[in-house]
């Protein structure tokens, strides 16, 4: 489609508008050399298939994803991370029908790992999940205007989120690994450490967790298991996947308590839990209450492994935060390597 | 200057369907429970309507693993070898 606005940058963009195709935010419209360069800082090109959704008929074609990420705000040395963000859509274990179109309207929450974090200044310090930086601002954007305009998953549409949240504009953030008790999340979860990568979770919303007075692991950690096993949290019945972040003051306590991340998982496994009777006065659970609901706990995690650790956020504040996931039972976080994006 | 379309098209494929049964009376029936609250009971429910006002009898039960995941293949193949109307729904 041909358009003669050139002299009037604002007119060509409520041309984007107009077509139906913006996250409700102004885009940056192409040019073939901006895709060109996009495809190119990926090694793709244009008609390369980055992924498929069979149940839904949906092809992930590079050319396409370039247009987005483009649109997004991206310079072409964030496409390597994006493309990764794509794949793990479409990796089948993501199951990506249900965290994409289901009420719960979730956020696809990229963290991003490795050399590729620093070279391209992903923040993963203060505000690590707010606004100031752009390639936090425009990866995690680039993959929401790719799920809606190349994979069809519109508002309204395939996309029937009841509330949905604001990390569904955008989030994308990298993890502090200067300033990190443990082994990144990506050596967590198989990868080398000078591996770049993108792990990828739905969630449907995130929880900060506040804790001045604790100075020992276990007093911090029940904040952590009173907010992930509240009466009004999904997926009670098949067990749930979440990803934890700690800043820089948590991290520091069980630092120097000695806990490894294993420590950790196993500790909020135990605790995260509600007696079947708060459950069922919540109608969360169907039936009368019996004096066995009383003293029967229901456990929130199943495996030490589906507690994701990652670390980011500023050194002052006593401030970490859960992102409980769209559903185990239902999707899977996926972790995949960025390949590309070296130089 | 030129719009660049970022929309992607759903991949065609070729769908032939069922021939449509002649009749509702003593069809063989498959029932796919989602795992939604509920599915389940709103299938039985159906299927003993279907029962009582057509004959029909439940002859396959599939349970998906997840209302995200497709049934698979054997599961496909169950249906279509043992049904001759399948219905599934939400229930929540």
């Amino acid at each position: 489609m041909s358009i003669d606005e050139a002299a009037d940058p604002a007119a060509l963009i409520e041309a984007y508008y107009d077509a139906g195709w913006t996250d409700g935010l102004p885009v940056v419209p192409p040019s073939d050399a901006s895709i060109a360069a996009t495809l190119a800082a990926a090694g793709l090109q244009g008609h390369e298939v980055l992924g498929q959704i069979p149940g839904r008929n949906v092809e992930v074609i590079a050319d396409k994803a370039a247009t987005n990420a483009v649109m997004a705000g991206c310079r072409p040395e964030y496409m390597p991370v994006v493309v990764a963000a794509v794949k793990s859509l479409c990796e089948p274990a993501f199951a990506y029908h249900g965290p994409a179109s289901s009420t719960g309207g979730s956020a696809m929450v990229l963290v991003v790992n490795g050399p590729i974090a620093r070279r391209l200044g992903i923040n993963g310090g203060n505000n690590a999940f707010g606004q100031g930086h752009r390639p936090n601002a425009t990866i995690g954007r680039a993959v929401r205007l790719i799920m809606m305009n190349a994979m069809n998953t519109r508002p309204g549409f395939l996309d029937r989120a009841t509330l949905g949240n604001p990390g569904k504009y955008a989030f994308c953030f990298a993890e502090h690994e200067e300033d990190h008790p443990w082994e990144p999340l990506h050596v967590a979860r198989g990868l080398r450490r000078e591996d770049s990568a993108v792990t990828l979770i739905a969630s449907n919303s995130l929880y900060q967790i506040y804790n001045q007075l604790a100075s020992t692991p276990e007093p911090l950690l029940r904040c952590f298991a009173d907010a992930l096993s509240n009466a009004g949290s999904p997926n009670l019945r098949g067990f749930n996947e979440t990803l934890i972040v700690f800043a820089g003051e948590h991290a520091d306590i069980l630092k120097t308590a000695g806990w490894g991340r294993l420590d950790v998982q196993r500790f909020l496994m135990e605790h995260t839990r509600r007696r079947v009777a708060d459950y069922k006065r919540a109608a969360r659970i169907p039936g009368a209450i019996t004096a066995d609901d009383e003293t029967t706990w229901r456990h929130v995690f199943e495996r030490p492994e589906d507690i994701l650790i990652a670390c980011a956020g500023g050194r002052a504040g006593s401030w970490s935060a859960c992102l409980p996931g769209w559903g185990k039972k239902w999707t899977r976080s996926i972790t995949t390597r960025v390949e590309g994006g070296e130089t | 200057m030129k719009l660049f379309d970022p929309t992607s098209k759903p991949v065609e494929r070729a769908i032939k369907l069922a021939p449509r049964p002649a009749s509702p009376r003593g069809l063989r029936l498959g029932l796919v429970d989602n795992t939604k609250f509920n599915s389940d009971t709103l299938l039985k429910k159906l299927a003993a309507r279907l029962a009582a006002r057509h004959h029909m009898t439940v002859s396959a039960t599939n349970r998906k693993r997840s209302p995200s995941h497709e049934i698979d293949e054997a599961g496909v193949a169950a249906l279509r070898a043992q049904t001759d109307l399948v219905i599934s729904g939400i229930g929540d």
